[in-house]
């Protein structure tokens, strides 16, 4: 398969000499984010995030299972992350190359790791029957900042999702579909989201918010910052590269904190609006049955 | 729960960063697919003289199986007709049909893996691709619409739905997908589950019908044909409407 | 849309009044059709039908992303690699690499021909384009012997002094309108003419456009180039008129002091 394409020499060395300057091709600030935008599909747990020209779709989905032997109390929770040849021709179906690799660990850091789905709620009987809980990450459309959309679609989807309801009685397990009684939200503990940047420069002296992919294949470093909303840091990664000042990344992280918020206001305000559309739906839903009657 | 809309909807040139693309919803399913090439085919694929025609269908959820594949073979085989593949010897054309949404039976719940045939699916993904495609500009013989027919029995009485939904082609005696090139070509046909030959032409009909309306009706025999055929839309007029803004939007500037 | 120019779908038949008829000249059909003897002409993509009665000529005009090449085209190529007798080059991502021959520069001889490194962006012509072939180019007019503004770029020479530059991609159809020689006029762009000139303050920049979608912008001040790229990204993408890009213009020019 044909490799990624290397940006020209001219480019290379016009990136780096322009963010000496504080310019960016697009015209950004050093620490602005391209506008983020999410939304949700018709099907409960699909969210498409965009990030400027990037682009992420995620969807979540249930199915009852066996847990795992050595956890009986636990449900499975799995994030599955595949870049399609849609992403870019050089990535190949089944063949996982390291962007992919890089991805996928920092997602399973995140989100997984991070506890922030109950997994224990996700048990039905003990030592028999669980929710297994994945979440597919379809990258759309690559240019710069996967880690940081594939966050968020992610964490949209799941707190978007509604797993269908389930009830014990004597011993036996029912679970119901959606046309027997509406389907339920998964236990949500909290929302880790991450921030990436990007080092220039010969001492990784310029750091950057956003990189596009031009801005990624150019840089010396980089450093990927999970926390949540009240400051608490779920992983930080700064694999490889240029050694970067410890003062530098401290710096990093509190403007991190920032831009965490902001996603959150935005995930809480389209998670409400989607709400009020469906919302709207059922009750004309329950009109028509009504008529039907 | 869900708000489906009946009525076809494409927007072209989703994805820029791919040669073509088409966000395409229809009949509760959504799918976006890219279109790359003439690109460089890898030594297998390589033909000395012509292009190459790679097709993948992506799941929305879980890895894709031998559904899929199937599905890819029917589309590879389809498309690989309508593109000119002469033009473009030794090399590639990539058209990758990412599945985002797709309507949900209420009525049972879904298992992640299965092994069954989604035929209901088919249109979507032969119109998504073709959209594709041509905002791509690939060099193509001609264009072609797809539609999907059940065949429901109810109270003894035989029923054609069109579109059906995954209720409809859980309880259909039988499913038939249909595609017509836009020279009325019967270019696919694929049918599941027990049908006689008087249903299958019926079908056939049906589906012409709605895949190859001859050229946009004046308004006053288009209302003639609203009230006959209520729930029939004419995908060719759709395709070519879609096509028209799309161009107009490229060359505001003549 | 107006009747004269009718937008076509492939397999389309075309209505014969519409095929110019000279009397001498022979049809020559442009790109986007095809002949299928005897007498069917056929669209193969879709846009607009494009007759010229004088020329007798017709054509679709539509625009795409892949670049194809063709005879003659003014391209911006970046070196892979150099091999014995020419260097490997980049026209588009993932596509077979053109050939440049070490000795297609102005004076080059086997003594004294250009050295350049993978990842020089070189500004050629295409000589040579065959399906069944990888296309061949050329950084000298093989009629004059003189490089014509073609050669690598970027790199200080006698008629420029500006630094590396940076390329930017756009779409093929607004890299034609921008070779156009009066593209003002014919193609609705003048976001170049206004950057040089009152709207934005004189600057002082050169640029490449190649058709295969990249444009080279280079100039002594890193400023100018990104407001120069910018304006001609956002143009492309946003669809601007004239007026819209005397807007754009000013805004960015506004931006950026």
């Amino acid at each position: 398969m044909p490799r990624e394409a290397e940006p020209s020499l001219n480019e290379k060395q016009f990136v780096t000499q322009a963010l000496q300057e504080n310019l960016r091709l697009d015209g950004r600030q050093l620490d602005q984010y391209r506008p983020l935008e999410i939304s949700f599909g018709d099907q409960y747990g699909v969210a498409d995030v965009t990030l400027g020209k990037t682009r992420v779709l995620a969807k979540a989905t249930a199915e009852v299972t066996v847990p795992y032997v050595d956890r009986p109390l636990d449900g499975i929770f799995t994030i599955a992350t595949e870049l399609s040849p849609m992403t870019s021709p050089a990535f190949e179906v089944n063949r996982p190359t390291e962007t992919e690799v890089l991805l996928s660990r920092l997602l399973e850091k995140t989100v997984r790791r991070s506890g922030a789905l109950d997994t224990e709620s996700l048990c039905l009987v003990a030592g028999q029957k669980c929710w297994s809980v994945r979440v597919d990450v379809h990258v759309v459309s690559h240019d710069g900042g996967l880690t940081d959309a594939a966050c968020v679609a992610v964490v949209g989807a799941l707190r978007h999702f509604r797993k269908p309801d389930t009830s014990m009685e004597a011993g036996r397990l029912t679970v119901y579909t959606p046309a027997e009684r509406e389907p339920v939200p998964l236990s949500w503990l909290h929302s880790p989201l991450c921030v990436t940047w990007s080092f220039f420069g010969d001492d990784g002296e310029t750091a950057v918010l956003d990189a596009t992919w031009l801005e990624e294949q150019v840089r010396v470093a980089s450093c990927t910052v999970s926390l949540n909303k009240h400051g608490e840091i779920c992983q930080i990664a700064k694999l490889g590269g240029t050694p970067v000042d410890a003062v530098a990344l401290l710096q990093c992280t509190s403007v991190a904190l920032v831009k965490v918020k902001e996603f959150s206001d935005l995930l809480d305000r389209r998670l409400a609006e989607d709400l009020k559309r469906r919302d709207k739906g059922g009750f004309m839903a329950e009109l028509r049955a009504e008529n039907d009657r | 729960m869900t708000v489906t809309t009946t009525a076809p909807q494409a927007a072209l040139g989703v994805l820029p960063r791919s040669d073509g693309s088409a966000k395409y919803s229809h009949a509760g399913y959504t799918l976006t697919a890219s279109v790359n090439g003439p690109i460089e085919a890898q030594r297998r694929d390589e033909h000395a003289y012509e292009a190459h025609v790679e097709v993948i269908v992506r799941p929305a959820a879980g890895v894709g199986g031998t559904r899929e594949r199937h599905l890819e073979s029917l589309l590879q085989s389809s498309l690989a007709q309508l593109i000119l593949v002469k033009n473009f010897p030794r090399s590639l054309i990539q058209i990758v049909l990412q599945v985002e949404d797709s309507p949900e039976n209420d009525y049972v719940n879904t298992k992640l893996v299965q092994a069954s045939l989604n035929l209901a699916i088919m249109p979507a993904l032969v119109q998504t691709a073709i959209l594709a495609l041509l905002s791509a500009g690939v060099p193509m013989r001609a264009t072609a619409t797809a539609t999907a027919v059940a065949v429901v029995h109810q109270d003894g009485a035989k029923k054609t739905v069109v579109d059906p939904s995954p209720r409809e082609v859980e309880t259909a005696r039988s499913v038939h997908v249909l595609a017509f090139t836009s020279h009325n070509g019967l270019l696919l046909a694929e049918s599941e589950g027990d049908f006689t030959v008087g249903e299958w032409d019926d079908v056939y009909e049906t589906a012409k019908g709605i895949c190859c309306r001859a050229g946009p009706a004046k308004e006053g025999t288009a209302m003639v044909l609203d009230d006959e055929e209520a729930s029939a839309t004419d995908m060719r007029q759709f395709l070519r409407s879609t096509m028209e803004s799309k161009v107009a939007a490229d060359l505001h500037w003549k | 849309m107006a009747t004269g120019h009718p937008v076509v779908l492939p397999g389309e038949t075309i209505d014969p009044s519409l095929i110019p008829s000279h009397p001498k000249n022979p049809l020559r059909l442009g790109p986007g059709l095809r002949h299928i003897p005897p007498t069917d002409i056929v669209p193969t993509v879709a846009g607009q039908l494009i007759t010229n009665p004088i020329k007798n000529s017709m054509w679709i005009e539509y625009n795409s992303n892949r670049y194809i090449p063709s005879p003659n085209d003014l391209i911006l190529a970046q070196i892979l690699r150099s091999t014995t007798d020419f260097y490997l080059c980049t026209l588009s991502p993932h596509t077979a690499p053109a050939t440049l021959p070490h000795l297609a520069f102005e004076g080059a001889t086997k003594k004294t021909r250009p050295i350049l490194q993978p990842g020089q962006l070189v500004y050629a012509r295409v000589a040579l384009a065959n399906k069944h072939m990888d296309a061949e180019l050329e950084c000298v007019s093989s009629t004059t012997g003189k490089a014509d503004g073609l050669g690598p770029l970027g790199t200080p020479t006698a008629t420029s002094t500006a630094g590396g530059g940076c390329a930017f991609d756009i779409s093929l159809g607004f890299a034609r309108r921008l070779l156009m020689a009066r593209s003002r006029e014919e193609g609705g762009v003048g976001v170049l003419e206004m950057l040089a000139g009152e709207e934005g303050g004189g600057l002082a920049f050169e640029t490449a456009v190649g058709r295969n979608g990249r444009v080279w912008v280079g100039s002594d001040s890193a400023r100018t180039v990104v407001l120069v790229g910018r304006a001609l990204q956002e143009t492309d993408r946003g669809g601007l008129g004239l007026e819209g890009q005397r807007r754009l213009v000013k805004k960015l020019v506004r931006e950026m002091r």
